[in-house]
């Protein structure tokens, strides 16, 4: 928890080093944090900040609508629980579907930025 | 598993919206806490942490939105959304939807309506298995004009036998039998058909069978199949009549069949059908008088089967140049051949009343043009909150969508009462192609609900999408409202224009047919038509067989009839005038070249009593009228009309010449009178050459007795159905009707047409007065304050009011340009229905336009009166 708390700190003071996120990789990221344990949405987002090590901005405005999107389309599934400060919170879990998609996802990304890279890295003489 | 998933989720979406809609807030709450605490414990105020962790969450309610979005339920929480805040709207200004409901439901109501009659009548196919097969075959001869011409029995047999294109073909011949099964006679229409008539329709009896082919053969033809109607009425529903004889015209005929209920030939509602016993023998050898229908073969088209006709039917002018030299055949689809008549007449008045939507349609979109101004802030509102532009069209167009629905269902009430007014204006002569009575049902109701959508997207889209594109932003800056959107008032004139102009366009096409229906009522007939009765009667073939007997039955039924007390004449003819009915016969001047049937001049021919022109008052020209004395033995003589006598004797006496008519061959026939022209098959057709027979000398089967009274003509009627009676106690009476009665039906039909399209055009207007009216008081309340600058600087009040006028005026002067260019255009489509009166005929025109004009003015005379008080003192205080 320290930890977090440390990150939100360094967070919300060195926001204009972030990168911002790239299209259509939030839910990817959300699948991701998703899938190491369940979290609720505030979770989610730390543990996201967390692992990218604040170098990535996500709207917290997009947050929600995907979880409920990804949740409609069956990857992830909710339970209310109770927080670690005793309130009741919803928290999301992957669902087998949702593992599938991420394995999926994932390989596609992989690949995707091999490629990428691949081209970026290019020089002129190789054309 | 995924989109079951995905429904499950919507359907939860959907159905537990209250529970979601908590648990989405507890959980967004939960977030901010959350997010707030954590800043606590770095140390920050709880106050100042709560605050920091909304501003960094963002906009609440639009990620509300998202979410539910997200969820797919979106669209139908907007719809319900949008469709209670449509209600509330509409409810706020119940003077404004209650206009707006009115005029769509006198729209809606008026198309559902006549719509119904278009569709019984026009649209659906013919009552039989696949009728679209069905046809039926006329003779034509071009070079005469006749294009549908009935059919010769040889000619018939010809096709029959050597068409390709038809799985089947019969002939048909309307007849009257007299049937007396209850003690009573009574007078059925029959239908006398070769056998394979109801294999053509592929409509067997419900009880016993069809003709076959020896049904056909003389001597074995006396069967009969009754309608389930006539079997129900006069036979009491007996279950053994089958091959029991009943008897017909005095003969026993054996019933082999009885059809279903409510089985009907689509021109002939006949109650019994006999065989017609053809052959190719002298006694079908001359005249044309079938109808002929046939099925086409499977996959046969129309274009082939009328190439197969024409084939064929030169094969017979070949065979027999005499009777067929330029004779040919034309196959047309049966529905339309049935309803040809009131094909376009009806197609006209569904234009009509499409158009009046169109101007109902006009006018809403105005009115809403016209509020939509007042709601700019709480669309900018709502934008301003995140409301795309799409949301906010979506939002507009489903209040459309709410007043079309209001509308539809308050039409579909008008159209339930109103259908049956409009079916009773419907003339009994127009032939309707089935026997069921026309109603609303579902094929009416889903064009009404089509029409419904389709004027919501006309009158709602076109606001919604204008008023969304407005910059809204702006709008919702202090003073920019009062000038009003500028794009609207363009659209709105062009709106006003529209509906003026197809005022005008209904107008034209209503005056027109006003203007041909007084030429038409005003047309002399030729013959006096008050005071006089008229009746049929069909002899029953059996008792009066030969000529003899049958000139004598008619003899002595007409000296019974002039001795009935009140009764000035009383003669016979063939058939009555005006009744769409007469018959035609080849002739030869005795002395002039001998001429085959084929060349031969032809002229109307009818047969008429002893003292026809007496009792119909139409003068006689030259010599006398028939009389007892032209009897059975007597030398045959005839009388002309004035038309006959111009054309073939031309400067010679009439009187005292001979003809040879086709019709009876064996002695030629003196010319004894010259009568005055009248008019024969219906008032509009100008009068024919004729030649007129005595019944006497060339008695018919059928008659129809034609009474002068001296006072109201129907008192005499029970005295003359007695007379005739006294004379044959079988002899079935049917059509009993004054003469007035037969005049006023002939013209049911144009009085129907000109009638509606007056109704429609009156509402038209109407609906444009209300346009005219709405955008110039708008717009004189727009320029209030201009106006108080115009009085501060000294225009007087009539400057200010001829101000006004000349706005509406403009608008009024370029719809009647575009209204009178559509109806120039459109001229065409009236030509047909009109009597004497061309479709672009001047006086109408003018007499429109200035009608047209005139609600015009008297529209902006209000709001002109209003513009020219206004204050200036209060106008510029206004702003």
């Amino acid at each position: 928890m320290p930890i977090l708390l440390a990150h939100l700190g360094e967070w919300l003071l060195t926001k204009d080093k972030q990168l911002d996120l790239l299209q259509g990789t939030l839910d990817m990221l959300i699948l991701k944090a998703v899938s190491l344990g369940p979290f609720h949405g505030y979770g989610i987002l730390l543990r996201i900040q967390q692992i990218s090590k604040d170098r990535l901005e996500i709207q917290q405005g997009s947050l929600y609508p995907a979880l409920y999107r990804l949740e409609h389309q069956g990857w992830i599934t909710s339970e209310w629980g109770e927080s670690e400060n005793k309130r009741k919170a919803k928290y999301y879990r992957l669902t087998p579907a949702g593992v599938r998609r991420l394995d999926a996802e994932t390989d596609n990304w992989n690949r995707m930025a091999d490629v990428i890279a691949g081209i970026l890295r290019t020089k002129p003489e190789e054309v | 598993m995924k989109p079951l998933n995905r429904l499950r989720s919507w359907l939860r979406a959907v159905m537990q919206r209250e529970r979601n809609e908590r648990e989405m807030d507890a959980e967004l709450r939960f977030h901010i806490e959350a997010c707030a605490h954590d800043l606590v414990q770095l140390g920050v105020s709880r106050d100042e942490a709560l605050r920091r962790a909304r501003i960094e969450f963002g906009g609440m309610e639009r990620m509300k939105e998202e979410c539910r979005e997200s969820r797919g339920a979106a669209f139908v929480q907007r719809l319900t959304q949008d469709l209670i805040l449509g209600a509330r709207m509409l409810r706020k200004s119940p003077g404004f939807t209650a206009v707006a409901v009115l005029t769509l439901a006198l729209g809606i109501g008026a198309n559902t309506a006549i719509y119904s009659v278009v569709d019984a009548i026009l649209l659906r196919p013919l009552p039989y298995p696949e009728a679209t097969r069905l046809v039926r075959i006329w003779e034509s001869h071009p070079s005469r004009g006749y294009s549908r011409n009935v059919v010769n029995p040889f000619n018939f047999l010809d096709w029959r036998d050597h068409a390709h294109a038809f799985q089947a073909m019969a002939a048909l011949v309307r007849s009257t039998h007299n049937l007396n099964a209850q003690g009573q006679p009574i007078a059925v229409t029959g239908l006398r058909v070769s056998p394979e008539f109801f294999s053509v329709l592929e409509s067997p009896p419900v009880k016993g069978r069809s003709f076959a082919a020896d049904d056909a053969v003389p001597g074995h033809d006396r069967v009969a199949i009754l309608s389930y109607e006539l079997w129900q009425s006069q036979f009491a529903a007996a279950p053994d009549l089958l091959g029991h004889s009943i008897e017909v015209d005095g003969l026993p005929y054996v019933v082999v069949g009885v059809m279903p209920r409510g089985f009907s030939f689509p021109t002939t509602k006949a109650q019994i059908w006999t065989p017609l016993p053809l052959a190719r023998t002298e006694e079908w050898k001359d005249g044309r008088y079938l109808s002929v229908i046939a099925r086409l073969k499977t996959g046969v088209t129309l274009g082939q089967a009328r190439q197969d006709m024409a084939r064929v039917a030169s094969i017979a002018a070949e065979v027999r140049p005499d009777f067929d030299q330029g004779w040919s055949a034309e196959v047309y689809p049966l529905l339309e051949d049935a309803t040809q008549a009131i094909r376009q007449p009806l197609w006209v008045l569904l234009a009509s009343v499409g158009f009046l939507l169109l101007i109902a349609c006009a006018n809403i979109a105005n009115l809403l043009l016209m509020r939509s101004t007042g709601r700019i802030r709480e669309l900018a509102v709502r934008s301003a909150l995140g409301a795309t532009r799409w949301r906010l069209v979506q939002q507009l167009f489903v209040e459309s969508l709410l007043l079309s629905c209001a509308g539809m269902t308050a039409g579909l009430f008008l159209a339930r009462f109103g259908l049956p007014a409009l079916l009773a204006l419907i003339p009994q002569s127009m032939p309707l192609p089935r026997s069921e009575p026309i109603h609303i049902d579902g094929r009416v109701l889903l064009f009404t609900f089509l029409a419904s959508l389709c004027t919501a997207v006309l009158f709602g889209l076109t606001p919604a999408l204008h008023l969304s594109r407005v910059d809204l932003q702006n709008a919702l800056k202090e003073g920019s409202l009062r000038g009003g959107v500028g794009g609207h008032q363009a659209l709105r004139r062009g709106f006003v224009v529209a509906q003026v102009a197809l005022a005008l366009l209904l107008s034209v096409g209503a005056g027109l047919m006003l203007r041909s229906f007084a030429r038409l009522i005003a047309v002399d007939p030729g013959f006096q038509p008050e005071h006089l009765l008229t009746m049929r009667i069909f002899t029953s073939p059996s008792r009066y067989a030969d000529d003899l007997k049958r000139s004598a039955y008619f003899k002595q039924l007409l000296t019974e009839l002039r001795n009935i007390p009140g009764v000035r004449a009383a003669s016979s003819t063939q058939f009555l005038p005006l009744t769409e009915m007469t018959s035609g016969s080849c002739f030869a001047l005795v002395g002039g070249p001998t001429l085959t049937p084929a060349e031969a001049p032809s002229s109307q021919f009818l047969i008429v009593g002893t003292n026809y022109f007496r009792a119909m008052n139409i003068p006689l020209l030259k010599g006398r009228d028939f009389e007892e004395r032209d009897s059975f033995s007597s030398e045959p003589v005839a009388i002309v009309n004035h038309a006959f006598a111009h054309r073939y004797f031309a400067g010679q006496d009439a009187l005292g010449k001979q003809l040879r008519v086709c019709w009876t061959t064996e002695k030629p026939v003196e010319i004894i009178g010259v009568a005055a022209d009248s008019r024969q098959a219906d008032l509009q057709a100008a009068p024919e050459p004729t030649i007129f027979l005595s019944n006497f000398q060339a008695p018919m089967y059928f008659a129809t007795f034609v009474l002068r009274a001296e006072g109201d003509p129907r008192q005499i009627a029970h005295s003359a159905e007695e007379a005739i009676h006294r004379v044959d106690p079988d002899q079935a009476i049917s059509d009993v009707q004054s003469m007035r009665t037969v005049v006023n039906d002939s013209v049911a039909s144009p009085r129907f047409q000109t009638v509606l399209l007056a109704a429609f055009a009156s509402l038209a207007i109407l609906l444009a007065v209300v346009g005219v009216y709405g955008i110039v008081s708008y717009s004189v309340s727009q320029r209030t304050n201009e106006i108080g600058i115009r009085v501060a600087l000294g225009a007087r009040s009539r400057d200010i009011a001829r101000m006004v006028l000349r706005e509406a005026l403009t608008l009024a002067g370029i719809a009647l340009a575009v209204g009178l260019g559509a109806s120039l255009a459109m001229s065409r489509v009236l030509e047909s229905l009109l009597f004497e009166v061309q479709p672009t005929d001047s006086p109408t025109l003018a007499a429109v336009a200035c009608l047209i004009l005139a609600a015009c003015a008297c529209a902006a005379v209000l709001p002109a009166r209003r513009a020219s008080r206004v204050d200036p003192m209060v106008a510029l205080r206004y702003e």
